[in-house]
């Protein structure tokens, strides 16, 4: 029994805000969905693919955000019901499309799923969806809580099928990532039956030719659409007040912000004196719904995560109606009461409240707050972010730092993005210098290569994972090739889209809903594109470093596929390589000759330093027996044995 | 004396471009690596005192140490240095013939060292694809493999430090001023390190006015002809102020200007022409082609030669006194322009104080 693939109407369920976002997707009807892998958006396409087939689904991991987008919209023209999925970052490689999409328009209805990550949780930006809706002229919509993210999706659908437009739909971290009580639906029937009209009337929008031209005539018909969602947006019911009928503050509030908004109003008992807006359709605004409850106070809180994008639309209204509603006091990112960075909390929102409406607050106790903030900063051991024990990126960033150094020409390494984009960090020994978007590395390092114009001389390394090389590291990659770069690529290639959770990605031999599927070899297409490619076995220090030398000396563009599989993937989990172990009367410790080179230097966690001993051990419990540290020990005190 | 680690060894050696890549610091530790002419170091080491620090020979040195340790007694300032006699020679009727630089004396030597039992081992330094490749050699036939001037930094120290490793008792070791004086630092045994306590060396020195930067060398050599048909490179004596390269077919000239250009900056500071801390020293013999020069500063040194000699291995004639006073005049004169620069650097080193770095200081030598 599974409530993605049965009816259960009228039951209630805990559900993480991402299961309720494909539940939502489910009880509309859906037919295909795509989309690529990135924290927090990734278990809504996992769990649609893994009932995909019971529920006659078409589900993809596709090889990038914008493609993923193409696949659904491919839906959407035939006739059915698609979704596409992917983290905020995703959504600015999709764009380009998506800025034509919008214009020529949808027919099956398609929503577009977008997480952001405010305070990049499990990010390198806090970038924003929201302006796109602005940019893209589309609606957005955002739930504000668990039941909402089930609903909410489900009615982005109908939305859609009535403007026949894509219907953007935010979710963040704390709402897509943490659980709440959902209450499940009806399900609709999805279409099913797929038809690309193409032979009507060019103009026909559901029968002519899909695309954005006539330029001026098709961009009229999309605001004409936008107008039509602002005026259905005024009934929404996911546009929700409370509070007293006259309040003496409003706060207005999207998302996961409303729940940190009441949590703050009920810890400083101001229920009688605030009331909340909390807004789901936060483009285009509805007019007068706004009107209406900015009528009632004279102070307006506006409460949203990172960039002014609903303070700054009420301003624009509240200029428009100051006649009929006079002239309100604004407070938010602009007077500096609510950050315009990082994810809000309540204690945020508690502070800006207090400050606005005169109420002393203490959070907790003087006294139990230095006792704690003493505690925490003294009492808890540093630690570091790292690689799991036995990584394989823990092994090539090893080879690739010792190899540059060595190399003595003040050579670098250009990053991208994946577990290894750790690499930045002292666990991966500093080794990345930039760190971009996916697939930059390879660009940046293309450009960089073609510095020794002006007298660069640094050897130019980039690094990027298997998915990454798929994604968006291709074109770079041809593009230093053509133009006569001087590169060496490096993909760390772990056999899966590690970091999101191990989804296949095209190198592999199963798609998203685990069939099998055609693999595409990483070194035969980079042989297809003219350039020397080699594989080793990052563990294999000597063979690898070997390798990196010659490349690090030749002219030119090469590949070096370093292979081998992510330590936590479940082919892998539990079997152990080598058993390991420790001769302490051998193991030099701290002295000069060592200085505790794997335990503060490779770092892996399977190492401990025994303060009593002053010698390193092996913690058997989460050593995966790679061998590593028995090639990187200077006085060969570490043993493997074959286990 | 102020032993540091390896930080201090950056700031002041590797950071003031005064590394001369004796190699040193390499072979002791996971840290400092030695490619292609140049030492790095591949991992932060956060120790505060290091044998990298104490063993390189650009760090505070004290030469009463070195002195006492091989020549027993203090160190007395003279411009060639210690020693007991100067012969002008070569090769004897029972050496082994080879391509010689000279006059095959330190070949010989180095066989006869370790066919007599004096060394079970010696550090030599070869090359691949032009670039210097120290190495460990154990049979004394493949000694004359190595003969040739290489003109280059090698980090042949490192190989020596590696010779200790393995457990090698006796160890020959033929080398610069640098690499000369890197082993009397170890041999001093600043650190008091079991492993390191006095393995028995034989050290032949080799008179040296610079190396020059192996990387920047080979792009220079690059540029004149194909390197690998190189058959023998010499520097003439003067008036002539060319490096000569030949190959099969040809001589190609290179002024002497354009090599000292790519001589590492370390070497600028280096007040020592005849190699000083060796149990003999050997370099051209200048006027007479197919001979050397060789010191003669141990007693050690003395012993062998005078075996070699009787033993036919060496053939020897008296040095001339005005052979001498030349030599002692080009000893002073790089003496003079060691320790100058060595001046002037500390002094800009003051200048620029941050608080930190220090300027490596010379101890007995004033």
């Amino acid at each position: 029994m599974s409530i993605f693939t049965e009816e259960q109407n009228g039951t209630r369920h805990l559900l993480m805000g991402n299961e309720a976002i494909v539940r939502g997707a489910i009880e509309a009807g859906l037919d295909v969905a795509a989309g690529y892998p990135g924290t927090p958006s990734s278990e809504i396409i996992e769990t649609l693919a893994k009932y995909a087939e019971k529920n006659n689904h078409y589900v993809e991991w596709s090889v990038n955000e914008k493609v993923a987008l193409e696949v659904a919209a491919a839906g959407s023209f035939s006739g059915l019901r698609s979704l596409a999925v992917m983290k905020q970052p995703g959504l600015n490689v999709a764009s380009d499309f998506l800025l034509h999409l919008s214009a020529s328009g949808t027919r099956g209805p398609m929503v577009l799923l977008c997480a952001d990550d405010p305070g990049a949780l499990s990010s390198i930006n806090e970038g924003e969806t929201r302006f796109y809706a602005r940019l893209m002229e589309i609606p957005l919509i955002e739930p504000g809580n668990f039941q909402e993210a089930k609903d909410m999706m489900k009615w982005a659908f109908e939305l859609s099928e009535e403007i026949r437009n894509i219907v953007l739909v935010r979710t963040v971290t704390r709402l897509s990532h943490a659980s709440g009580n959902v209450t499940l639906g009806e399900r609709k029937e999805s279409v099913g039956k797929a038809f690309f009209k193409n032979d009507g009337f060019i103009l026909d929008p559901m029968e002519g030719s899909v695309m954005s031209a006539p330029v001026a005539y098709k961009h009229g018909e999309q605001q004409v659409k936008l107008k039509r969602c602002a005026e259905i947006f005024e009934k929404s019911p996911f546009n929700v007040y409370e509070g007293p009928v006259n309040p003496e503050l409003l706060i207005i509030t999207s998302s996961i912000c409303d729940l940190y908004s009441k949590e703050a109003v009920s810890l400083l008992n101001a229920e009688k004196r605030v009331g909340i807006l909390k807004l789901g359709t936060t483009f285009p605004l509805p007019p007068k719904l706004i009107e209406q409850y900015l009528a009632k106070a004279d102070k307006i809180l506006i409460v949203e995560e990172v960039l002014p994008f609903l303070e700054e639309s009420i301003k624009v209204l509240a200029a428009e109606l100051a006649p009929t509603i006079g002239a309100k006091q604004f407070f938010g990112k602009a007077n500096g009461d609510i950050p315009m960075v990082n994810e809000l909390n309540p204690d945020i929102v508690v502070t800006a409240l207090s400050s606005i409406l005169g109420i002393e607050y203490k959070e907790v106790d003087e006294e139990y707050k230095k006792r704690a903030s003493e505690i925490c900063f003294f009492g808890s051991p540093a630690r570091e972010t790292t690689f799991c024990p036995g990584c394989p990126h823990r092994a090539s960033f090893f080879s690739i730092n010792k190899n540059i150094s060595m190399d003595n020409r003040s050579g670098f390494t250009c990053g991208d993005i994946g577990c290894y984009s750790m690499g930045m960090l002292p666990g991966g020994f500093s080794t990345l210098k930039t760190l971009h978007a996916m697939g930059s590395g390879t660009g940046l390092a293309s450009g960089f290569g073609k510095m020794t114009k002006f007298g660069m001389e640094q050897p130019v390394v980039s690094v990027c994972g298997d998915s990454t090389f798929f994604h968006s590291a291709m074109p770079p990659l041809v593009n230093a090739i053509h133009n006569n770069s001087n590169l060496t690529m490096i993909v760390l290639d772990n056999s899966g889209t590690a970091m999101t959770g191990f989804q296949p990605h095209p190198g592999l031999e199963v798609d998203a809903t685990g069939s099998e599927a055609p693999k595409i070899d990483i070194p035969s297409v980079c042989k297809g594109m003219g350039v020397n490619v080699e594989v080793c076995d990052p563990f294999d220090l000597a063979k690898t470093q070997e390798t990196l030398f010659k490349f690090l000396e030749s002219d030119g563009v090469n590949v070096l596929v370093l292979k081998q599989i992510c330590a936590l993937s479940p082919e892998k989990k539990g079997k152990k390589m080598f058993n390991m172990s420790i001769d302490d009367s051998v193991c030099l410790g701290g002295e000069c000759g060592c200085n505790k080179m794997c335990t503060r230097v490779l770092s892996c966690p399977g190492l401990i330093w025994d303060r009593e001993t002053e010698k390193s051990t092996i913690n058997d419990v989460i050593c995966i027996g790679c061998g590593v540290c028995a090639s990187v020990c200077p006085s060969g005190a570490i043993k493997k044995e074959e286990a | 004396m102020k032993i540091s680690g390896s930080n201090e060894l950056l700031e002041q050696i590797q950071n003031n471009n005064l590394c001369v890549g004796c190699g040193a610091c390499v072979g002791i530790c996971p840290y400092f690596k030695a490619h292609k002419g140049k030492v790095a170091m591949t991992f932060s080491c956060d120790r505060t005192e290091g044998r990298c620090y104490a063993h390189c020979p650009g760090t505070e040195t004290d030469y009463d140490v070195l002195a006492n340790e091989l020549f027993n007694k203090p160190y007395e300032e003279k411009p060639i240095g210690n020693y007991i006699k100067i012969y002008g020679a070569k090769a004897g009727e029972k050496a082994v013939n080879g391509s010689f630089q000279n006059g095959g004396t330190v070949t010989t030597l180095m066989k006869f060292a370790m066919e007599k039992g004096l060394i079970d081992s010696a550090v030599l330094t070869d090359s691949i694809d032009m670039i210097p490749d120290p190495q460990i050699v154990t049979k004394s036939d493949e000694i004359g493999n190595f003969s040739s001037t290489k003109y280059m930094a090698s980090p042949t120290v490192s190989k020596f430090n590696e010779a200790i490793k393995m457990g090698h008792k006796k160890i020959g070791v033929v080398g610069t001023p640098c690499q000369m004086k890197a082993i009397g630092k170890i041999k001093s045994n600043p650190l008091d390190r079991e492993e390191f306590k006095k393995p028995e060396t034989f050290l032949i020195g080799l008179f040296c006015t610079w190396a020059v930067d192996t990387k920047n060398f080979i792009k220079l050599l690059e540029s004149k002809t194909d390197i690998s048909k190189i058959k023998s490179m010499d520097i003439p004596p003067p008036p002539a102020e060319v490096f000569i390269l030949k190959t099969e077919t040809e001589a190609i000239e290179i002024p002497l200007d354009d090599i000292r250009k790519i001589v590492p900056e370390g070497c600028s500071l280096c007040p020592d022409m005849t190699c000083e801390w060796a149990d003999i020293s050997v370099g051209a013999f200048e006027g007479r082609s197919g001979w050397n020069t060789l010191i003669v500063r141990t007693k050690k040194g003395e012993e062998l030669i005078n075996s070699a000699i009787s033993e036919g291995y060496l053939t020897v004639e008296e040095f001339p006194d005005e052979n001498v006073t030349h030599l002692t005049k080009g000893s002073v004169g790089k003496k003079k322009r060691g320790l100058a620069k060595r001046e002037e650097l500390m002094k800009s080193m003051d200048q620029n104080d941050n608080g930190s770095a220090t300027a490596p200081s010379v101890v007995g030598f004033r």
